[in-house]
């Protein structure tokens, strides 16, 4: 009983404190729900909720098309990344062969490398392969990252060696090893990977910029810098684009919210 | 087993593992070398060379780039305002998400709502977390001047006005990163024993006494990396300048990268803007670096 009293003050405090981080973005949800005329009235809640804006930035942008473009890239490079570094992984981690090490240690070293820093030359690259405003730009250069060899890597190596044991008596060779022993039991990090990479790709924003030109394949991000600057006066229909680029992130948190948190908590402290 | 195999056996035994082991590294190593390894590489070629003026390529120059970058006033300011965007951005979003964290690393009933709204900023992307600041600093309609009124305050230029404009940004940097910092740091929390709090509390320690005597120190190695992830990430955040400043007003939130951006496709110097890159990369890595040691450190001894 004592102990149910004591809750209130962790609920009062961790709800204020959450309402207070979640205020911009509960005032972007009720300018999204004005119509023109009431988007200066004050007060947190729409007076007159409407969806005019959202309708308004659906006809006037193709948001469809935008928001296609990014599940299309992020899911490419999501598909890419875990296949390109579990292949990888389990090379290193389960294989024996010359120059192991080296070729691990370089992934390490890549992970220091922030795309920041090569973003120009890699924008040089993709010019000359004549990749520019085109999903090759968008995905190839992402579909592996030293990132996610590091950490299946090190997820492999904790598997115990029995199971690869009790596959080889069977006669399984690598392929069939990977398929039917390290491929479901590195469900658990695979996941908390893809979750990383997805939002990852999702949410990239210098790179697309650069790199996209027409308006056909741009991503739901560039869209909203976009839509901002067509939209400047009106901005009841920008919160509008910008809540339908936050939904599907957002619902893609609130499905695998568990794989987030583990990849995040993976990828910050690096296993 | 291999006793009774030829040499040449051996060898050809030797030779299909190495050629299985590259089948399995080929296409993440590939990648990497094409779109990691090459552009860096070209960084630093195009980094010591000069646009020929007579359009005859590029030549040779050495340092020059460097030099004259590191002797330009702007990139010192750059570095400048790159320094206190990280010095603001990281000990407040240290700050936001220790106190989230520490709201929600315990069970309690309802923990799991909570935790779904301190974790979900991870999931706002940077553009949607630059339009709702935008439009919550918004100068007529947004809700933090109105507060400020109702508090008989004056109504702040917050992203218009060239003093405030860059402390702007880094709050709304540290906000969006709310998430990120609550979920590295409540695992950081769960980490620390029970056993020695409660062996605390049996000796008569109050919550106050053990937050600051146990939970702090033993928390203090993942406080300290977690806050160098964060500076590493303020160094190079862009979009949400891009999207609400373009760097200004009157330059004063062109951070590196933004300068570095700015030189490549705005002033077509990139050999300049390669060194920028670079010496930024450099900075980058001695931070990294760091991390690594402190990361080797804690991994030997924790």
């Amino acid at each position: 009983m004592g102990r149910r009293r004591r809750l209130w003050p962790t609920y009062l405090l961790a709800g204020g404190y959450a309402l207070l981080l979640l205020l911009p973005f509960l005032t972007l949800l009720s300018a999204s729900l004005r119509p023109e005329a009431d988007l200066y009235a004050p007060g947190l809640l729409p007076p007159r909720p409407s969806l005019e804006a959202y309708q308004e930035a659906l006809t006037r942008f193709p948001l469809g098309r935008f928001l296609l473009n990014s599940l299309l890239v992020s899911s490419l490079i999501t598909l890419g990344v875990l296949t390109t570094s579990l292949l990888a992984a389990y090379a290193l981690a389960r294989l024996r062969f010359l120059g192991r090490e080296a070729l691990f240690g370089l992934a390490v070293a890549l992970l220091l490398v922030p795309g920041e820093v090569t973003f120009l030359p890699l924008y040089l690259l993709v010019d000359r392969l004549g990749w520019l405003d085109s999903y090759l730009a968008l995905t190839v250069p992402f579909l592996a990252n030293p990132l996610g060899v590091f950490l299946l890597r090190q997820f492999l190596r904790t598997i115990p060696e029995d199971y690869f044991d009790a596959a080889r008596i069977d006669g399984a060779n690598h392929w069939q090893m990977l398929r039917h022993v390290a491929l479901p039991l590195s469900a658990p990090a695979l996941g908390a990977l893809a979750a990383l990479t997805f939002i990852g790709a999702w949410n990239m924003y210098l790179w697309p910029l650069v790199v996209t030109k027409s308006r056909e394949m741009q991503t739901a991000q560039i869209a909203v810098n976009f839509i901002l600057n067509e939209e400047v006066a009106r901005w009841n229909v920008v919160a509008a684009a910008a809540i339908l680029v936050l939904l599907p992130s957002l619902l893609a948190f609130l499905l695998a919210q568990r794989a987030f948190v583990r990849g995040i908590a993976m990828g910050g402290l690096k296993g | 087993m291999d006793a009774t195999l030829s040499r040449a056996q051996r060898l050809r035994k030797h030779l299909r593992g190495q050629g299985e082991a590259l089948v399995f590294l080929l296409p993440a190593y590939a990648l990497f070398l094409l779109f990691l390894v090459l552009p860096l590489l070209e960084a630093l070629w195009l980094s010591l060379h000069q646009e020929d003026l007579f359009g005859r390529g590029r030549v040779w120059t050495g340092l020059a780039n460097y030099q004259k970058a590191l002797s330009r006033p702007e990139f010192w300011k750059s570095a400048w305002l790159t320094l206190k965007f990280a010095l603001i951005t990281a000990p407040l979003e240290l700050l936001l998400g220790f106190l989230a964290a520490l709201l929600v690393y315990r069970p309690y009933p309802g923990v799991a709502l909570f935790r779904t709204l301190f974790f979900l900023t991870t999931a706002i992307p940077t553009a949607v977390a630059a339009v709702a600041w935008g439009w919550f600093l918004h100068p007529v309609g947004g809700l933090a001047n109105r507060l400020l009124a109702s508090l008989g305050l004056p109504p702040q230029p917050w992203l218009t006005s060239p003093e405030l404009a860059l402390p702007t940004l880094a709050v709304i940097t540290a906000w969006a990163g709310v998430g990120f910092t609550a979920v590295l740091l409540t695992a950081g929390l769960q980490n620390i024993p029970a056993e020695i709090l409660e062996a605390a509390e049996v000796d008569g320690a109050g919550p106050w006494t053990r937050f600051w005597r146990i939970t702090l120190p033993l928390l203090s190695p993942t406080l300290f990396l977690v806050g160098l992830l964060v500076v590493l990430k303020s160094l190079t955040a862009f979009g949400q300048i891009h999207l609400l400043t373009r760097g200004g007003p009157a330059e004063s939130s062109m951070v590196w990268i933004y300068r570095v951006y700015q030189d490549a496709f705005f002033n077509f110097r990139v050999p300049l803007a390669a060194a920028e890159a670079l010496l930024l990369f450099l900075v980058l890595l001695l931070m990294a670096a760091l991390q690594f040691r402190l990361l080797g450190r804690r991994v030997h001894y924790g």
